[in-house]
Parts: C-alpha cells; sequence; structure tokens
C-alpha cells in the first residue's frame, strides 16, 4: 500500500509538470494510421478537386453573367441569358416535397421495426428497406413515369379542388368543376417528380433514424414502462426525444439526396424555366436534370453555364450535409454514433 | 484419366460447335455477301436521332447474326452531331446535317472539312400522335390542316373545338377539351423539321409564336422548341409518344415518327396537303412525297451532298403526299479520328451496307419508307469513303428493296393506293378509318347529308377482316364502303401513269358507295338506330337488322382477363423475386448464428 501511494518527488517551489507520456507507435500500427488517414485526406482532396475544377469551369459564365446568373431564370446560353433561379426554385421545391412526404413515412417505418416488429420479422424489414435504397433510380424513374404519374394525378387533382385556395396548390388552367378539363394540367410536375423523389430517399432516412432509435438505452426505456407507460407513451417520451437529432440528420441526408436526384426527375418533369411555387402544376425543373438534359448537346459556353448551375447545387449540398452532420454530432445519441 | 475425358468431351463440344458455326454460315451466306459471315467485327457505337431510332435498332438486331455489334443511344440528332464532332461515337444519325449558320442562334458546328460523309439510311413521315377521346370513345380519325396544326403548336388554337379544327372535321362532334401541345424537349432533328415546314408554310404564325415565348430575334428554325406555359416538354421520341399514351394525357398531341405511333397503337393525324387531301404518312405516302425531294447532287462538296430540299414536298399537288416526309442520315466518319479506326471502319461499312441493302425490306413494316434506288446506289458510293472499309459489290436488285423497279423508278410510290374521296377536304363528313396505331379501329362520324343519300356511318371492314364494324345500323359487316372502288379510282388500274392526276371522284359522296354491293340498303341510324354520335352509341339499340351486340364489344372482355391475369401473375412474381430472398437470408442468417 505504501509504494502505491507514494507521492513523486517534486523540487520545493516548482510548479508540477506533468509527466510526458510518449507511446511508440509498432510497425503496423503506423501503417494502419497512414492508409486510414491518407484515404481520408484523399476523400477532403476529391471534395476541393471537385469544387476547384467547377469553379475553373463555371468561371466563363460567372464572369458573363455576374450576380444576374442568380436572378436569372431563362436558360439561352446563346444569347447570354441564363441563370439558375428558376431551376434552383424547382430542385428546392422537388426536394421539399420529397423530404415531407418520406419524413413521416421513414419515422414511422423506423418506428415500427425498431419498437413494434416481433423480432422474426424485424431483420426481414430491415433488408427489404436496404433493398429500395439500391434500386437504381431510372428504374424508379420509369416506374414513377409510367405507373406512378397516372395514380398521382387524381391526387393531385383532388388537392388542388380541396386546397386550391394555398396558393401552394394552386394550378392554372385547371377547372376541377368541368369534366372535360385536361388532367394533363397536373401531370409532369414538381409533386410527381417529389414523390418518386421521397421513394429514392426514404430508406436513407430510415437508415439513420433506425440506428438511432435503437441506441436508446434500455434502462430509460424499461424505466418508462415501470412507470406505466403505454409503449406510444415510451415512444413518445423516451424514444423521440433521444433521437431527435437523429431524425433531423437523417432527413437532412436525405435532403441532400432528394438535391442532386437527376435521372428519375428527368423522366418525369417537363422542363420550364420559370419561377414557380405552385407545386402540382405541369412544368418543373431541377438543377441536375437540366444538366443531364443539356450536357450532351451543350456548347463550349453552354456547358460553362452548366458547370456553374452544378457548383451552385454542389455548394447548396455541401451546406446541407454539414448541417446534417452538425445536428447529428450535437445531438444525444448522435455523440456516439457516426450516421 | 478425369483430365483426358474433359479434354475429349471439350474437343467433342468444340467441333458441335464448329459444325454448327459451318451450319449458320452456309445457311446466312447466300443472305449476305460470303464474306461477312465469318469475319472478326469490333464493336462499334453510334448515337442521335431518336426518330429513325426504331430502324436503326431493327437493322443493329439483325446484324447480331453476323457477329456485328453495334450500340446505339437514341438521344436525339443534336446530341448526335455534338458527339460525332467530339470524337465520342463511332457514327451519329442526324435526320439534319451538320449546322454551320444555325439560325435560333446557337452555336455552329464546325466539323473538319472531309471528315464526314452523308448516308440516308430511312425515310419517314413526322406524325402527329394524338390521344382524343369523344364521349369516351377514342378518336382514330382525326384530320388537321396545316395551319390549324401549326395553330395548335404555337399555343394558337387551344381548345379541340375551336371552330378551325371542327371544320376540319365536319364527320366529328369535337369535345370542349383543352389542346396538350407535346414537344421535344431536348435538341432534336424532328423538332429542326417540323419548325423549318412551320417556316416554310406559315411564317407569321412561328414568328409571333417566337416572340411570345421569349426567344426573339433569333426565330429560325431550330431543334429546342421554344415552349409556352401549358406545352409539355419530353425528351425523345420516346418520351413524347410514352405522354401522349397515358390515360391521363386526353387531348395531347405531339409529334414522333410515324413508327413510334405505331408502336404505342395510337392514332395519327392526317394532314391535308396541297392537292386537298387528308393524308396518313403511310410508308407509300411517304415514298410519293419524296419524289419531290431535291437531293444535293454536288458530289465535290461533302458538306452538302445528299442532303435534301423538302420545299418540294411541302407544296407538292399529289394528292397522296405528305408534307411532313424526310429523309434521316447516318453520319459517316470519312477519317481515322477520336475513338474510331479502321478496324471498326470495317465494322462500320458492313453494317451500313447491311442497312442500305437487306434492312430497307423491313422498313415498310415498321413504319418507316425504303429508300429509292438513286440514294441507295448512291450510299454505296459513301460507303467507300469510310476508311477500312471492305468494298462489296452489290448487285442493287438482289437488296429485294420494295421500291426497285427493273426501270429504276420507285414501285412503291407508283402503287402507293390514292386516297378515299372522303378523305378530301370540303366535304359533308369524313372517312371513319382508323389511323397510325389504330388502323383497325374506326371512328364512327356524322351521317353525311350533302348528297341526300345515306350516312357514312358504316366503317369499312379492314381486309384482314379483324375489327367487325362497331355501328348497329349496319347490316353487312362484309361491305368495304369506305374502300374506292376500282371504277372510282385510276391509280388502282393503272398504276400511276399520272401520279398528278387527282381521282375523278371528287365528292365525297359519289366514293361513299349509297347501296352496298350485297344489295342491303344501308340504314340511316340517326332516328332509328337511337345512335347519335353526340350522345354516344349503344350497340344493344341497333336496328332490327343488327345480330346482337358486336364482336368487338364481345372480344373485350376475354383481352380484359388474359391481360388482369398476367398481371396478376407478374404482381405475384415480382413479390416473390423481393420477399423470397429476404426470408431466404434471414433464414440462414440465424441458422448460422450459434445460439
Amino acid at each position: 500500500m505504501d509504494t502505491l501511494t507514494t507521492r513523486p518527488s517534486v523540487a520545493e517551489g516548482e510548479p508540477a509538470t506533468p509527466q510526458p507520456l510518449t507511446s511508440r507507435r509498432i510497425r503496423s500500427d503506423r501503417a494502419f494510421f497512414g492508409i486510414v488517414s491518407s484515404s481520408g485526406v484523399l476523400v477532403l482532396a476529391l471534395m476541393v478537386a471537385v469544387g476547384v475544377f467547377l469553379s475553373y469551369q463555371a468561371f466563363d459564365a460567372l464572369q458573363a453573367r455576374g450576380l444576374a446568373f442568380f436572378t436569372t431564370s431563362e436558360w439561352q446560353p446563346d444569347r447570354n441569358q441564363f441563370g439558375v433561379a428558376a431551376v434552383l426554385v424547382g430542385t428546392l421545391l422537388i426536394a421539399l416535397v420529397a423530404v415531407a412526404i418520406a419524413l413521416p413515412l421513414s419515422i414511422l417505418t423506423a418506428l415500427f421495426i425498431v419498437e413494434v416488429a416481433p423480432t422474426w420479422l424485424r431483420s426481414t424489414l430491415v433488408a427489404l428497406v436496404d433493398l429500395m435504397a439500391a434500386v437504381p433510380s431510372v428504374v424508379y424513374g420509369l416506374w414513377g413515369l409510367f405507373l406512378l404519374q397516372g395514380q398521382v394525378v387524381g391526387v393531385s387533382r383532388w388537392i388542388n379542388s380541396w386546397f386550391g385556395w394555398i396558393p401552394f396548390f394552386k394550378v392554372n388552367g385547371a377547372d376541377p368543376t368541368s369534366p372535360l378539363s385536361s388532367a394533363s394540367v397536373y401531370s409532369a410536375s414538381a409533386f410527381i417528380a417529389g414523390v418518386v423523389v421521397a421513394m429514392m430517399v426514404m430508406p436513407i432516412q430510415c437508415v439513420v433514424m433506425r440506428e438511432v432509435f435503437s441506441q436508446v438505452p434500455p434502462g430509460e426505456r424499461e424505466g418508462a414502462f415501470a412507470l406505466g407507460s403505454t409503449r406510444w407513451g415510451m415512444i413518445r417520451v423516451v424514444t423521440l426525444p433521444f433521437g431527435r437529432g437523429g431524425m433531423i440528420g437523417g432527413t437532412m441526408l436525405g435532403l441532400g439526396r432528394a438535391l442532386g436526384e437527376t435521372i428519375a426527375v428527368l423522366l418525369i418533369i417537363s422542363p420550364e424555366f420559370v419561377i414557380k411555387f405552385r407545386v402540382l402544376e405541369v412544368g418543373a425543373n431541377s438543377v441536375s436534370s437540366l444538366i443531364a438534359l443539356r450536357y450532351s448537346e451543350a456548347s463550349g459556353f453552354e456547358l460553362s453555364g452548366l458547370m456553374a448551375a452544378g457548383l451552385t447545387l454542389f455548394a447548396v449540398t455541401l451546406v446541407v450535409n454539414f448541417t446534417a452532420s452538425w445536428f447529428i454530432a450535437r445531438s444525444r445519441s448522435g455523440a456516439s454514433s457516426e450516421a | 484419366m478425369i483430365p483426358r475425358f474433359v479434354a475429349r468431351r471439350r474437343t467433342v463440344a468444340l467441333s458441335v460447335v464448329v459444325a454448327v458455326g459451318a451450319l449458320l454460315a452456309g445457311v446466312t451466306s447466300p443472305l449476305s455477301a460470303p464474306s461477312v459471315a465469318a469475319e472478326n467485327y469490333q464493336r462499334i457505337s453510334g448515337e442521335g436521332s431518336s426518330w429513325a431510332a426504331n430502324a436503326i435498332d431493327a437493322m443493329r438486331v439483325n446484324v447480331k447474326q453476323f457477329g456485328i455489334t453495334v450500340d446505339y443511344n437514341p438521344s436525339g440528332s443534336t446530341a448526335g452531331r455534338k458527339n460525332f464532332l467530339n470524337g465520342t461515337v463511332d457514327f451519329a444519325a442526324s435526320d439534319i446535317p451538320f449546322q454551320f449558320k444555325p439560325e435560333d442562334g446557337s452555336a455552329p458546328e464546325s466539323p473538319a472539312a472531309g471528315s464526314y460523309a452523308y448516308m440516308p439510311v430511312v425515310a419517314g413521315g413526322t406524325a402527329f400522335m394524338y390521344n382524343l377521346k369523344i364521349n369516351g370513345k377514342r378518336v382514330t380519325n382525326l384530320r388537321l390542316s396545316g395551319e390549324n396544326t401549326v395553330k395548335i403548336f404555337t399555343g394558337v388554337i387551344t381548345m379541340w373545338n375551336d371552330p378551325a379544327i371542327q371544320k376540319d372535321n365536319p364527320g366529328l362532334v369535337m369535345p370542349a377539351r383543352k389542346v396538350v401541345p407535346v414537344v421535344r424537349s431536348d435538341g432534336s432533328g424532328s423538332t429542326a423539321q417540323l419548325t423549318k415546314w412551320m417556316i416554310a408554310l406559315h411564317k407569321p404564325l412561328w414568328d409571333n409564336y417566337c416572340k411570345r415565348s421569349g426567344r426573339a430575334p433569333a426565330c429560325g428554325f431550330t431543334s429546342f422548341y421554344p415552349t409556352i406555359s401549358g406545352m409539355i416538354g419530353q425528351g425523345q421520341d420516346l418520351g413524347v409518344a410514352g405522354y401522349v399514351s397515358q390515360g391521363f394525357a386526353e387531348g395531347a398531341i405531339g409529334y414522333v415518327n410515324y413508327s413510334y405511333a405505331l408502336s404505342s397503337q395510337f392514332p395519327v393525324a392526317k394532314l391535308l396537303n396541297s392537292a386537298g387531301y387528308y393524308t396518313e404518312p403511310t410508308p407509300q405516302n411517304v415514298a410519293v412525297s419524296l419524289l419531290k425531294a431535291k437531293i444535293n447532287t454536288n458530289a465535290a462538296d461533302p458538306s452538302v451532298y445528299l442532303t435534301q430540299d423538302l420545299s418540294g414536298v411541302y407544296t407538292d399537288t399529289d394528292p397522296r403526299s405528305y408534307e411532313l416526309s424526310s429523309y434521316s442520315y447516318l453520319i459517316l466518319p470519312t477519317k481515322v479520328q477520336g475513338q474510331f479506326n479502321e478496324a471498326k471502319g470495317k465494322t462500320l461499312a458492313a453494317f451500313s451496307y447491311y442497312a442500305m441493302c437487306q434492312a430497307q425490306q423491313q422498313s415498310e413494316s415498321l413504319g418507316y419508307s425504303p429508300m429509292p434506288i438513286n440514294l441507295v446506289k448512291a450510299s454505296f458510293d459513301q460507303i467507300k469513303k469510310i476508311p477500312g472499309a471492305v468494298v462489296q459489290s452489290i448487285n442493287i436488285q438482289q437488296c429485294k428493296n420494295p421500291t426497285f423497279a427493273a426501270d429504276g423508278t420507285n414501285t412503291l410510290a407508283k402503287t402507293a393506293p390514292q386516297p378515299q374521296g372522303c378523305d378530301k377536304t370540303g366535304g359533308a363528313s369524313q372517312c371513319p378509318d382508323g389511323t397510325g396505331g389504330m388502323k383497325n379501329v374506326p371512328t364512327q362520324v356524322k351521317p353525311d347529308p350533302g348528297n341526300g343519300g345515306p350516312p357514312i356511318t358504316t366503317p369499312p371492314t379492314t381486309p384482314g377482316g379483324t375489327t367487325p364494324p362497331t355501328n348497329p345500323g349496319d347490316t353487312t359487316p362484309s361491305t368495304n364502303p369506305g374502300d374506292p372502288t376500282p371504277s372510282t379510282n385510276p391509280g388502282d388500274t393503272t398504276p400511276s401513269t399520272n401520279p398528278g392526276d387527282p381521282t375523278p371522284s371528287t365528292n365525297p359522296g359519289d366514293t361513299t358507295v349509297t347501296t352496298s354491293p350485297g344489295g342491303v340498303v344501308p340504314v340511316d341510324t340517326t332516328p332509328s338506330g337511337g345512335c347519335d354520335p353526340t350522345v354516344g352509341c349503344d350497340p344493344s339499340v341497333g336496328g332490327p337488322e343488327v345480330g346482337g351486340p358486336l364482336p368487338t364489344t364481345l372480344s373485350m372482355p376475354t383481352s380484359q382477363v388474359t391481360s388482369f391475369g398476367l398481371i396478376l401473375l407478374i404482381v405475384l412474381l415480382v413479390i416473390a423475386l423481393v420477399v423470397v430472398p429476404a426470408f431466404a437470408w434471414r433464414y440462414f442468417a440465424t441458422k448460422r448464428m450459434p445460439t
């Protein structure tokens, strides 16, 4: 006992300095550290390279248009009349619709998988949701174009006829009272594109949320039950507050994916270069679908314009994703998990 | 022991393969040039026109038997030309030549001189495919004048019951439905052909539209259709056809190649030509129309050689002509450039020979028109310019091209039937016959009071007799009143000695048979049959002569049942495909886990 409690001898009057604690890494450790850190740096370098490349390519167009690039909605690069105002608004609208639909769906799916589903069903459901994430986006696009659109047009019509007084749900040219009115004013809209994108975003959000919900400390959960809580009560007071950060983070990650979705959107929308917030109305646009549509036939200068549009989207996506990781890291559940 | 046994088995298998290969080569060689059969070809890739894509796809599939693999991406003519210039594809397909001086203000394309050659590969018509119903029944015999078509695609006419459209269709009661024009959103040769035609015939309408759409002052012909609110833009012919054929897209009309209307099983609008007849872009009519296309024969200038000037087609006065007929081209490389090399040139040349010779037999069934003999000959010379091309000496008469006649004229154009009298403008009614992909489905038309005679309510039976008439008033399903009788149509009896001569019977009342050959007098259905086209028809309340419900309506349920069963089967299969692996995976995962 004595030897253990002996204080190290320190000269009187001098401040106590901590003993230097050095550890020499063995070779395999160093190699591992080298590989891991270099791949981490590589990811960062890639991001920077993408940013630099886009800025470099976009320089011509940005210089020609200046700030007007962000306020012009037309897209006629050959006449020097182009900007991202309309496509950016369209991108955000499609993403918002997608998240608005995917969010409740993914929260409820995650809660069902973690809290309600019997054990034998759980892994099957997890596999199924993961499978949804693995379906290529062109498949979703074709499915949305040929199957879903015909069904969703009816939903759009219903929303428009009952909630058309909300400017957001207004549809110009729609006449719900006329039996001969064309249903095509509801087709090829931001709403339909958003519904399809929601199907692609949902699994990503669901995975994050499921991960977070499953980390709820069993003690708190059982405590809630012990206090006489129902299952719903337990979810309300324990699971949801615990997983709030993960829910926000997952949503933002999904939003990031929704902003960049290309082919499915391209197949469904009818491109239109007008700023409009009427999501149910025919005609929409998004940055990535504009790039996909025009890339293969663009002249040199238009290509620069497309790169500038891409740069804008890149910046928006970066902001969204950084916000997401900030939320996840700050939350109680996210501090330990890197979702 | 075992290796030797395997080795022996392998040699047996090999010899079987060789034997089969030899057999195949023996079978195919009489059809193609013998040198083609056993060659070693490099894979080539092309991109461009979606207008011509159905024909090119059929060719690609067919040349696989010779070991030729061709990839083709129908991403639009503009993208095809662009990527040809970038050197990322070996050949391009485009409906229009390179745009050295584009009129729409877009950047000029500047291919290196002597690096390419045009080869016309298919002919066809740009058709207006539409989705329109009257009283829940699909209209299949819509007629449009050129001016009304331009007005539809420039947003001047917005309703189907516009008096101008009603005037084109005296036999129909046009519904008060909105017109939804569907245009191409990508750079497209069909858009270029359409806008060129619009500008040639109705420039003021187009210029006005161009201003309204914010595209002024660049109002020349363009590959990028300017859109206004209310128009739908879709990518590629497939996208346009796909949109128009959707159930919710009632009222939509889009421009696609005729072949897409056939494959979508949708009708196309009959377009009024300069002779005063409403015609459909059938392969025969296209062949007739393109007799008036001026082909540039200046072989010294490869940038224009074999290109088309269609202004003669727009104003052709042959009653069979269709104004929006045109050729589509392959752009062949004549220099080693980009990823293109001589080995690929050999493949491309073999593919091109096939495309110009054997493949032309198939064009008609796809909805395209085969190339005439002069262009096939010229194309053979163009193919020789491909680096690495193995020149084939093809006896041109062996190509079995349906347009070739011994005397060098175009057989298809010669034998093209004259339009029916009821297709002439100014009549009191119109032909009930279906068009495009719904040829066999006639539409009931209003009676023709002009003659005082019985109405043209009876749709004709098709030659195959697959679709019985749907008019309850008809008592003789075997009659074919809509068909021009030989006596009224000189084009049938004396094949086109004078194609410009219109049929002597200019009055539709003349050609529509007043008394059926069977001797049964058609019944005026409006009063007695209780069948008014404006209100809709119930086949069961037909005249007393009608023997019960019609076979068309009878056959519907059975087809529905089979299709429903098929859908159910597919759904079950898909569900099984999704669920079974998941369950199996879970089962094995839990089994492996130690408990």
